[in-house]
């Protein structure tokens, strides 16, 4: 089993930062304390065994079918356009990425 | 106004056919009730009148022209406010989807559609599906109809009330954790989350994808199961969506003999009845049993040994499922708060989600990032995944021995509004008997013990009945036999 840590509080600003989320400071010291908290409960699952078990990465057992690689109409292409926040003839309009 | 307080959407269909009334007059008449209720419940963010009287007038035509009426024809909805209905605002609950117009319709919304079902409105949810009482919602708290100082649960707290207090007649929800299931339970009302692929998330605000599944909240498991069969079958859209569950409804209105139900064996799993189980929880969840034995079936003890890390497993795969599925709500493509950034592309992101998320999902996205980061994914998110296996294994070894399991649903009756709402992991604590049938992708259905009708004496207790993957006939026609006795 590998590390297990603890928040700190530059790990919170590395991660809120990797998660594109601005917190207020005053949310600071009980962001660490909650999240330190759940971390504390994961523990046990250090108790077990799991080297043999294969991780299970979705929600159910079927296996993928695939479609006849084929032409075919979109159903809802275009939709959500007319929800950007700024648009400029039916492009969703981005600040610049790169300056 | 007549009085349509006592309709399910069998009597309704029955009545519209033959004519003793309109989709119109009750859809009229549960508008004026959301008019006089919703002030004090807040269980409705927003009411679509011209819409649900143009859906109505719609269904009226189908009865005045002869034509077929389908089941669900007329019947007037609530729906989550996290599932699209186009044109409708749809918030799920957050500030940064509050300006938010839903631009198609959802899956199980275009199946609806097809049966002319009127929605009423968009219920209350915790915030983009994450609690379990509603208060997460940045439109405030819903109140449980049957104590306003009480929570209703969540996330589908909205929807679960809005049944209880008879302002819609039946209501869609959606549930990762225990999301239908537990406000269900406190509030009195059935709830059925379906086998994990049985429904389309198409227009389902995503939230934890290997986990969500939308279904029905209703009056009674005979409605759950005629709404479930509604919306279940693959759509396109929703490639994890099979037509295995809708093959499984396909003859869900008619019951089977109680000789043939008792058939199925049902177990307990022992691990859910623990010392510390609320008492009160614990009697009426027996009395259930009994009443069950009473009817006939047949019960056993099993073990799901790896109950106890349920809860652990699952707020790693879903927080991590979280951060990225909410990585799109990013200011630039469905909704922006008016002047708190300068434009820039960094400083939208980070203003538009830092002012846009509240505490709960800022907590979630942080926590799945952590999970998922490097030096950190093995640690946790991987292992989570193997434990999930186990899980799922439990219950694959218990369903070797039984047809179905019988547990409680949640550990009280509802708690008081302000009680929780501070401590995440004592919240997190109230879906710890809805998390494994989740992560296992089972269906599971939430019923009241007993019948709670509104101004009694008793706070609702439910219990959940879990049933084997694509086997949810089985637990809707046992509980259908339950609420005929």
């Amino acid at each position: 089993m590998g590390v297990m840590a603890s928040i700190d509080k530059e790990t919170l600003a590395k991660l809120a930062k990797l998660a594109r989320i601005e917190y207020d400071p005053a949310e600071e010291a009980k962001l660490i304390a909650d999240l330190g908290k759940i971390l504390d409960h994961f523990k046990e699952l250090q108790e077990l065994d799991t080297k043999d078990v294969a991780p299970m990465t979705g929600g159910t057992d079927l296996a993928n079918v695939t479609r006849a690689d084929g032409e075919r109409e979109n159903t809802n292409r275009g939709a959500g356009v007319e929800a950007f926040p700024e648009s400029k003839d039916g492009f969703n309009k981005v600040p610049p990425v790169f300056e | 106004m007549a009085n349509f307080q006592n309709l399910t959407i069998k009597s309704f269909h029955e009545g519209l056919v033959a004519k003793k009334f309109s989709a119109r007059e009750v859809t009229e008449s549960y508008l004026a009730k959301i008019k006089t209720q919703n002030a004090d419940l807040n269980a409705y963010l927003s009411v679509a009148e011209p819409q649900a009287l143009e859906a109505a007038d719609a269904a009226d035509a189908l009865v005045s022209e002869g034509k077929e009426v389908p089941a669900l024809a007329g019947v007037p909805l609530g729906v989550k406010d996290n599932i699209l209905i186009k044109g409708l605002p749809m918030t799920a609950a957050s500030r940064i989807l509050e300006y938010y117009t839903a631009s198609y319709d959802a899956g199980v919304i275009t199946k609806l559609k097809t049966q002319h079902a009127v929605f009423l409105g968009k219920t209350n949810l915790d915030e983009l599906a994450m609690g379990s009482s509603t208060e997460n919602s940045a439109f405030g708290t819903t109140r449980n109809p049957h104590d306003k100082d009480r929570v209703p649960g969540g996330t589908s707290g909205g929807s679960a009330a809005v049944v209880a207090a008879d302002i819609a007649l039946a209501a869609l929800g959606s549930d990762t954790g225990g999301s239908i299931r537990q406000p269900a339970g406190l509030c009195g009302v059935v709830g059925f989350k379906p086998t994990y692929g049985a429904v389309s998330r198409s227009g389902l605000s995503a939230m934890a994808s290997s986990l969500d599944q939308i279904g029905p909240l209703a009056k009674t498991v005979e409605d759950a199961a005629i709404l479930y069969k509604a919306i279940a079958g693959n759509d396109p859209l929703d490639a994890t969506s099979t037509d295995k569950g809708a093959a499984a409804a396909a003859n869900i209105e008619k019951l089977p003999a109680l000789d043939e139900v008792k058939k199925l064996t049902i177990g307990i799993p022992r691990e859910y009845f623990l010392d510390g189980l609320d008492e009160e929880v614990s009697t009426r969840v027996e009395g259930a049993i009994k009443k069950l034995k009473k009817l006939g079936f047949k019960f056993k003890e099993v073990s799901l040994p790896y109950t106890k890390y349920a809860l652990s497993t699952y707020y790693i795969v879903m927080p991590a499922e979280v951060s990225s599925n909410l990585a799109r709500l990013d200011g630039i493509r469905y909704s922006r708060i008016a002047g708190v950034d300068d434009g820039k592309l960094l400083d939208i992101y980070l203003k538009q989600r830092g002012l846009g998320f509240g505490t709960e999902a800022k907590r979630r996205i942080l926590l799945g990032t952590f999970v998922l980061s490097s030096g950190y994914y093995d640690a946790y998110y991987e292992k989570a995944q193997r434990v999930r296996s186990l899980i799922t294994q439990d219950f694959t070894n218990a369903f070797n021995e039984v047809d179905v399991l019988l547990t409680p649903v949640a550990p009280s009756v509802a708690f008081k509004i302000g009680e929780k709402v501070n401590d995440p992991m004592s919240m997190y604590l109230e879906d710890i008997f809805t998390i494994p049938t989740s992560l296992a992708g089972l269906p599971g259905l939430s019923l009241p013990t007993e019948p709670y009708p509104l101004g009694g004496s008793k706070l609702p207790i439910g219990f959940q009945l879990i049933g084997k993957r694509w086997h949810e006939a089985d637990i809707l026609n046992i509980g259908r036999w339950y609420e005929k006795e």
